[in-house]
């Protein structure tokens, strides 16, 4: 098995962690109310905090790779404003961040930049004035069309406005748009899932993420603590969740799945990952990133960055994470806190088959005879979870695509 | 260290039921003959392990001298034998009480007589002990000495003016009952310059000194330099120190007729100075070891699996060190289809079963399956072949070759308020037991004996009884031998395999009912797994019971979880951890709970 090897960012990630009100099934890193918009607001200390983090970890990469735009140091194809919701940022901000990004990493001709969005009329920002600041892409939290849903899950917007938002992107020119819907929402049936996908296309975006609503417990995983890249769970959202998980129903989850790729696949969506479905040419290049494991950069409090062989997080605490970078003394400022982790070699090949099966492009017939997939190929095919393609790659099966963590955890 | 005349001895154990203030009690007399260091006490000085503390019994018999001044004047040696509480253990309690002249019997102001209390009133009226009553807990609100003086006077034939009002907890009552124990409770007899008998009645392992034994001197004297004969064993060995407990290890050079102390015997292994056995000297050794000697006898048989088969030689090497120190379990290799390799072991009782596995896994950290338990079984093979002992059910003979099959019965006494006679009948009437009388201790209060198999009780007998009786009743049970019995071998199929650890012997009339409450109980303990998994329960080959474990649907990560690679790792590598934590049979992922399914099933 190779060592991994290092390389230069080829995207970077930018997590803006603030959002109107707190949604109870959401794990990001996020704060809210108060701190999020008015006097007390903590935007502006966060916008310096992260230009600086910007600036520092450009320091780093320029002595580590060299200068950008040379041969050593691509450009950037992908920027990617998550959060949180991003477009809560004043434009001039979120242009100034963008400049930055420019000026120190550099973005490749026809880069994807792209934002996250609430639909809300106030929070959803000035599509015309993100287009002039440079965005490209802009990805929409609609989670469901229909009010009675949207209620449940704690969404301050309306089904109306999701068709309102999307049809001002549309105006102000955004090239590529997605809508984030969630399935196996309680009190949901398979039949108004089926209406509501049908609705999402009405409104004709261009690439659709599917998730399953997924009500994690990140205390419990560890993921809290002071240098950990998440936040404590809230009581309320932890009432809500422990609620909610009795209304979640696998059979249905399942049949939603089979209904989403069947569906999808009729009106020209390739389904190009588990949880993401695009028209032809429309593929988030960021999340391709990820999967194809291509080295990125991250800031923000919880933020993940990967250079190929090292996967870094920044701890999640907005204190934490302002006081290292803008500290009130006026110095100059380090790099926050965090953690990371060296990936072996056995670790780097699991994940590479891991991300890999998740998307549509599958692994090459030699992944079959190599570790870690080799001891466990002639069960997983029996079993119909994974497919030898014509073209030679080995795939998911969509039965596979919903068991694949029985595959997955045999790897890990 | 003094050692005290004959006549200036006392050897008492405290006997009492669970939770009615035995531990507390010797507490305070630890404090009262400054035997403790008030700085350094600590609750149940006695109970050192920290299951004990944590489950509020004792387990292990322990002794403890102490020095007391009487209001005579003169310097008095004090023997306390503490005795473990749990019917489990009634072989090492009788044991204990032969080390005595007297008991203090404890019995709690508010809750009166218990099964126990009158198991262990027998046991020590049939050693000849004196019994110095005391009713402890007055200080409760809801103490009732005079009835429970009255339930003493009229059950046990315990006068009234006999009895000590005491409360451990504030100390009330401590000088009379020491006092008492000078006054009432007769010296030590047994002539020192006898052949040398002492009585083991408890036994541990210590890695410097080897095994440790607690001793009660019957007669003769035993010096420092003497080479000592364990009689039942014939183990000799030279012995390395003698002394006596204040609690710790304190070494004198002789020990003398009537004195209870330890022996260091350098020996390796407690199977060779097992309790009950006796010591004498290999120079001048006795004719007759004490009487009434036998090898701990067990009840409950289970298999004890390791979850990770490569943990085997872990779990030898634990069960091999834990047996050093409590030789009152069994094992041998036994190999399972289902569960791979491990020991089959023999308990006491399923307290004892408990107890063992929970020490295997806290102190040499493994993770462990134990198998259903089972009794053992007398299997009349036809044509005159014989008796074979059966306690396992997997390897029960092919019913064409049984004759009849016989299983262990026991008696059983239950105390409980009279109220719940009608549920108590029904209960052991479903366990197929029967009734054998009955006898008011007070007016509401009643003693009632019923006789039934132990394998009915070692399921939840004990659980329901306290269920049925919003936890008033108390049991107490003794073996009273083997009968004959219309029994069958159930087994369990799952995936269209049998699971060997899975099958039981059962009442034929029963097996049905069984059975599907079996193949139920597992249908809710066996995860979805990716192809529907059928699970059958037949006597031989005839299907009693059949479930289905619906087909999985969905495991999946289908969640955003943007550049954060480490937590989708985390998140896999936590399914991983508990697919091992289950065992693969065949196809089928079965988890550690489901082999204990029938342990835990409620009342049809």
């Amino acid at each position: 098995m190779p060592l991994p090897v290092p390389g230069p960012p080829e995207a970077l990630y930018i997590h803006v962690p603030f959002c109107i009100s707190l949604c109870p099934y959401c794990d990001f890193v996020v704060v809210a109310g108060a701190e999020a918009r008015g006097p007390a607001s903590r935007i502006p200390g966060y916008v310096a905090a992260v230009r600086r983090e910007l600036e520092l970890r450009a320091d780093t990469l320029d002595a580590r790779w060299g200068a950008v735009g040379s041969p050593t140091r691509p450009r950037l194809g992908s920027l990617y404003l998550g959060g949180g919701t991003p477009s809560i940022l004043p434009p001039d901000a979120i242009a100034g961040l963008i400049r930055l990004v420019e000026l120190r990493y550099g973005l490749a001709d026809r880069a994807e930049v792209s934002l996250e969005a609430n639909p809300g009329p106030d929070d959803r920002g000035d599509p015309a004035a993100l287009v002039a600041a440079g965005i490209t892409r802009l990805s929409y939290g609609a989670q469901a069309l229909d009010d009675a849903t949207l209620k449940s899950l704690g969404r301050r917007h309306r089904a109306a406005d999701v068709v309102e938002a999307v049809a001002e992107a549309r105006e102000a020119g955004i090239e590529s748009l997605n809508l984030d819907l969630l399935y196996d929402v309680p009190g949901t049936s398979v039949e108004g899932w089926m209406t509501t996908l049908d609705w999402a296309l009405e409104l004709e975006p261009d690439h659709l993420s599917l998730y399953a609503l997924t009500l994690d417990d990140p205390d419990a995983e560890g993921l809290t603590g002071p240098l950990g890249d998440h936040l404590p769970t809230t009581r309320g959202a932890r009432r809500w969740r422990d609620t909610a998980r009795a209304g979640q129903d696998e059979d249905r989850a399942a049949a939603m799945y089979h209904h989403a790729v069947h569906r999808l696949a009729e009106v020209g969506f390739e389904a190009y990952e588990i949880s993401n479905w695009a028209r032809p040419g429309h593929e988030s290049r960021h999340n391709l990133a990820y999967w194809e494991r291509r080295p990125y950069e991250a800031v923000g409090p919880g933020a993940h960055a990967f250079d190929g062989a090292v996967r870094r997080w920044t701890a999640a605490r907005l204190d934490t994470y302002s006081n290292a970078l803008t500290p009130a003394d006026g110095s100059p400022g380090r790099l926050p806190p965090g953690g990371e982790e060296a990936l072996d070699a056995a670790s780097a090949a699991a994940e590479r088959v891991i991300l890999g099966l998740r998307t549509s492009s599958g692994l090459p017939a030699e992944a079959m005879a190599e570790p870690p997939l080799a001891e466990h190929i002639g069960w997983a095919l029996a079993a119909e979870l994974i497919d030898v393609t014509a073209d030679d790659r080995i795939v998911l099966t969509t039965r596979g695509r919903l068991l694949s963590n029985e595959l997955f955890a045999r790897l890990v | 260290m003094v050692t005290n005349p004959q006549d200036r001895l006392r050897n008492f154990s405290i006997i009492a039921h669970i939770d009615h203030g035995k531990s507390t009690l010797a507490d305070r007399l630890l404090e009262a003959t400054h035997a403790i260091d008030p700085r350094q006490m600590t609750s149940q000085v006695l109970d050192s392990m920290d299951l004990e503390r944590e489950k509020g019994i004792t387990i292990k018999a322990r002794a403890v001298r102490l020095e007391y001044t009487a209001d005579d004047g003169l310097l008095y040696g004090l023997n306390l034998i503490d005795t473990p509480g749990h019917v489990d253990f009634s072989y090492e309690v009788s044991r204990s009480l032969q080390a005595c002249e007297g008991a203090i019997l404890v019995v709690d102001a508010a809750q009166g007589i218990e099964a126990q209390t009158l198991a262990n009133v027998h046991l020590a009226l049939r050693e000849g002990l004196t019994i110095i009553p005391v009713l402890n807990k007055i200080d409760l609100p809801s103490a009732q000495p005079e009835v429970v003086m009255e339930e003493l006077e009229s059950v046990l034939a315990i006068p009234r003016e006999e009895v000590i009002l005491a409360s451990a907890k504030e100390g009330t009552g401590i000088a009379e009952i020491l006092e008492a124990i000078v006054s009432r409770i007769p010296p030590p007899k047994g002539d020192p310059a006898a052949p040398l008998k002492a009585l083991v009645f408890d036994s541990h392992y210590d890695p410097y000194k080897g095994v440790i034994v607690h001793v009660r001197l019957a007669q003769g004297t035993l010096h420092a330099h003497d080479r000592i004969r364990v009689m039942a064993s014939g183990a000799e060995a030279e012995l390395l120190e003698l002394g006596f407990f204040r609690p710790q290890l304190v070494p004198v050079k002789a020990m003398r007729a009537g004195e209870v102390g330890y022996v260091a015997t350098g020996l390796k292994n407690v199977r060779e100075a097992q309790v009950g056995d006796t010591i004498t000297t290999v120079a001048a050794p006795a004719a007759e070891p004490v009487p009434g000697y036998q090898e701990a006898k067990s009840l409950v048989f289970a298999g004890i699996y390791p979850v990770s088969g490569e943990d085997y030689p872990l779990l030898r090497d634990a069960i091999e060190k834990l047996h050093l120190n409590d030789a009152s379990f069994t094992y041998e290799p036994e190999s399972s289809v289902a569960l791979g390799f491990g020991f089959r072991c023999g308990f006491l009782g399923l307290l004892h079963m408990e107890i063992v596995q929970e020490r295997l896994e806290r102190e040499f950290d493994l993770d462990l399956i134990a198998s259903a338990p089972s009794v053992e079984y007398q299997v009349v093979l036809t044509n005159g072949r014989g008796i074979v002992e059966v306690d396992n059910p997997a390897h029960l003979p092919a019913i064409i070759d049984i004759e009849e099959i016989r299983e262990p019965w026991v008696r059983l006494s239950v105390v409980t308020p009279s109220t719940y006679i009608g549920p108590l009948m029904e209960l052991s009437t479903n366990r197929r037991g029967s009734f054998v009388d009955l006898e008011y201790i007070d007016p509401v209060r009643v003693l009632m004996r019923f006789e039934l198999p132990l394998a009915e009780l070692i399921v939840d007998y004990y659980d329901q009884l306290k269920t049925r009786t919003a936890g008033y009743a108390s049991m107490d049970y003794e073996e009273i031998g083997y009968r004959a019995a219309n029994l069958v071998k159930l087994d369990v199929l799952v995936a269209g395999e049998p699971v060997d650890s899975l099958s039981m012997i059962v009442h034929r009339e029963k097996s049905v009912s069984i059975g599907r409450t079996l193949a139920e109980r597992l249908k809710q303990l066996i995860p979805r797994q990716m192809f529907e998994v059928p699970i059958q329960a037949s006597i031989g080959s005839n299907v009693v019971a059949r479930e289905t474990v619906r087909a999985l649907r969905k495991n999946v990560l289908a969640k955003c979880y943007g550049g954060d690679i480490t937590r989708k790792r985390k998140l896999l590598e936590k399914q991983k951890e508990g697919k091992r934590r289950m065992k693969r049979v065949g196809s089928v992922e079965i988890p550690q709970e489901a082999f204990l399914a029938m342990l835990r099933t409620d009342e049809a």
